[in-house]
């Protein structure tokens, strides 16, 4: 019933359409969010919608990983793996500078217990 | 002789850290500054003798990873290193004093710093330099946060998420690149730019200019600047307006010319960069905040460098090395002063200026605020020249009025800032300066007057370096292969 879905066009769109929606949702939140931490999963759902966004624009249905095994010994129908490597290590610095900020985040909290943006005012005076 | 060198050393020395802050006490201090000034003679022993050459990494270039080194590269990698020398010999004096708390970690974050600002300016791939551009950012985050107390976090926090948005928008940039191009290496992508639909290419180059013009502290995207260098210390700001921002601006103008060689975007780019400037310069009118004033300084010094580079020919990127030149030093000059007088009078209004009492700093600062103004015999004049006259003749006459009445916005607050140095009056205790901090002043001071007095020392070589910048060409069968 749903075979049609199958298709790569489909599923381009899909992804694109989808993505770009998480990418909307994530920017949204970053100009209309004041708190800290709020400010920091709008910045991950960006950075996550532009992953899944590469990712499925350059998976390729029926191909496989790009690995010599199971009597293959030709690099046909392989899938790019360079996009794959490439994210990896951009989630990696993703996650760094998550954990980074949120640190910065929780000090921030300890010492003035302040979490909203707009009352982040030691500078400025 | 490998250029790898360059990125490698400061990141091997920055994991070895913490072994060689088992060796002693100084240990991790004297031996990255020995580092330093190895890379310092490597890089100058290199400004001799070069001619472009490119580094391979273990796989040819179209897949692989590579380093290029040219003329321009090579004014970035030997500038970077010898502001990063001048930097560890001042807190070498500075340390005795006002050490920083946990030495060990600070020499990481100053060698990571080093190590990605020279690969942002060496990598020839665009992931490179998004790792690059990455590593800059977390180092410099953290550099900003260092002191740990609310004003500093606040810098920090701020710092942090307007980069963590910057490189969202790069990414996005560079996947597009990739599905659309399918390679990674600035070459390939370079050859085929123009091929690309125009509705695809626009968007590449507005996700570019939003992701880096956070970075290069272009107008609507600055917000954050100011807060940054009035939050962190001031000495670490000398490292942001003498080094990262120099880096983030080399590598954006570098992607500019190779992706857009004719220069679609350029009316637009030199008019951004001159309203900055004038924004920048209005808003430090009113700062009494010594350290907010010079950030404002330096935002309004770098929109001229962008405005300068947004031109695309070569006399014009030959005045904006001039300028990136001019500037760095004297914002190190400026910026250490900052540090002697925070440790000493604790007070950053503009009117501990009155009150500073020590004739060599106030000399000192003097010529640095000269040379940033433009004033003939030092090297700012120079840049500042060669850029105005590029304007004329390109005929950008709106630009070169903004850019004259931003001059004399900058003017008024730097004399009102000179009167109050000058001014009689009740002086506090005297303000001692070590040897060696003396030693770095000079040094750099009299680099601004050599330069200004003696321009042709290194304007041919600068020239080289503009023309190399330009030629996307050469730059791509260097890369690939004719």
């Amino acid at each position: 019933m749903f075979e049609y879905l199958n298709q790569p066009e489909v599923i381009k769109t899909i992804v694109t359409i989808g993505s770009m929606t998480l990418f909307f949702i994530g920017l949204f939140g970053l100009l209309t969010q004041k708190h800290l931490i709020k400010f920091f999963i709008s910045i991950t759902i960006m950075e996550t919608s532009l992953f899944l966004l590469f990712i499925g624009l350059t998976f390729k249905k029926d191909f496989i990983a790009p690995i010599l095994t199971n009597g293959q010994t030709t690099f046909s129908n392989m899938n790019d793996p360079i996009p794959h490597a490439m994210i990896l290590t951009a989630i990696v610095i993703g996650m760094a500078v998550l954990a980074l900020g949120v640190s910065f985040a929780i000090e921030y909290y300890k010492l003035t217990g302040k979490t909203n943006i707009d009352e982040m005012t030691e500078l400025r005076h | 002789m490998s250029s790898v060198l360059f990125v490698a050393l400061p990141l091997l020395f920055g994991f070895a850290t913490p072994i060689l802050s088992r060796v002693g006490k100084n240990g991790v201090v004297y031996s990255s500054t020995l580092m330093q000034m190895f890379l310092l003679y490597l890089s100058f022993s290199l400004l001799s003798s070069s001619s472009s050459h490119v580094e391979i990494i273990s796989i040819a270039p179209p897949l692989g990873i590579s380093f290029i080194l040219n003329k321009a590269s090579l004014f970035f990698v030997a500038l970077f290193t010898f502001l990063i020398t001048i930097f560890s010999l001042y807190y070498i004096s500075h340390r005795k004093i006002d050490a920083y708390e946990n030495e060990t970690k600070f020499f990481i974050l100053l060698n990571m710093l080093l190590a990605s600002s020279i690969g942002l300016v060496l990598s020839s791939d665009i992931f490179n330099i998004y790792v690059f551009f990455e590593i800059a950012g977390i180092s410099a985050y953290i550099l900003s946060a260092y002191k740990k107390t609310p004003s500093a976090l606040e810098a920090g926090l701020k710092y942090l998420l307007t980069g963590a948005v910057a490189s969202v928008f790069l990414i996005f940039a560079i996947a597009l690149i990739y599905i659309n191009i399918g390679s990674l290496n600035l070459a390939v992508i370079s050859q085929n730019f123009e091929t690309l639909p125009q509705n695809i290419k626009v968007l590449i180059s507005i996700l570019l200019l939003i992701g880096f013009g956070f970075k290069v502290e272009i107008f609507p995207l600055n917000f954050w600047v100011t807060d940054v260098y009035q939050g962190s210390t001031s000495l670490v700001n000398a490292l942001f307006s003498g080094i990262v921002v120099k880096a983030y601006l080399f590598v954006f103008f570098h992607l500019l010319y190779l992706f857009l060689p004719s220069g679609e975007f350029s009316v637009f780019l030199i008019y951004l960069g001159a309203m900055s400037m004038l924004v920048a310069e209005i808003a430090g009118l009113k700062q009494s905040n010594l350290k907010r004033l010079f950030a404002y300084s330096s935002l309004g010094q770098v929109a001229l460098i962008f405005t300068a580079f947004a031109m695309g020919n070569s006399d014009a990127i030959q005045g904006a090395l001039f300028i990136v030149f001019a500037h760095s030093v004297a914002k190190m000059i400026i910026f250490f002063a900052l540090t002697s007088i925070e440790k000493e009078y604790k007070s950053f209004d503009i009117k501990v200026l009155k009150e500073l009492n020590s004739p060599f700093l106030r000399a000192i600062m003097l010529i640095a605020m000269l040379s940033l103004l433009g004033i003939p015999v030092f090297a700012g004049f120079v840049g500042k020249f060669l850029v105005l006259k590029a304007l004329v003749v390109d005929g950008m006459l709106t630009a070169l009025v903004i850019i004259v009445f931003a001059s004399l916005l900058e003017s008024i607050y730097y004399f009102k800032l000179a009167g109050f140095m000058f001014s009689k009056g009740e002086k506090k205790e005297v303000l001692t300066v070590s040897f060696t901090q003396k030693f770095v002043f000079t040094l750099l001071a009299l680099l601004l007057i050599i330069v200004g007095i003696a321009p042709f020392l290194i304007s041919s070589f600068l020239h080289e370096a503009s023309t190399i910048m330009l030629d996307s060409k050469s730059y791509i069968d260097m890369l690939v292969g004719v």
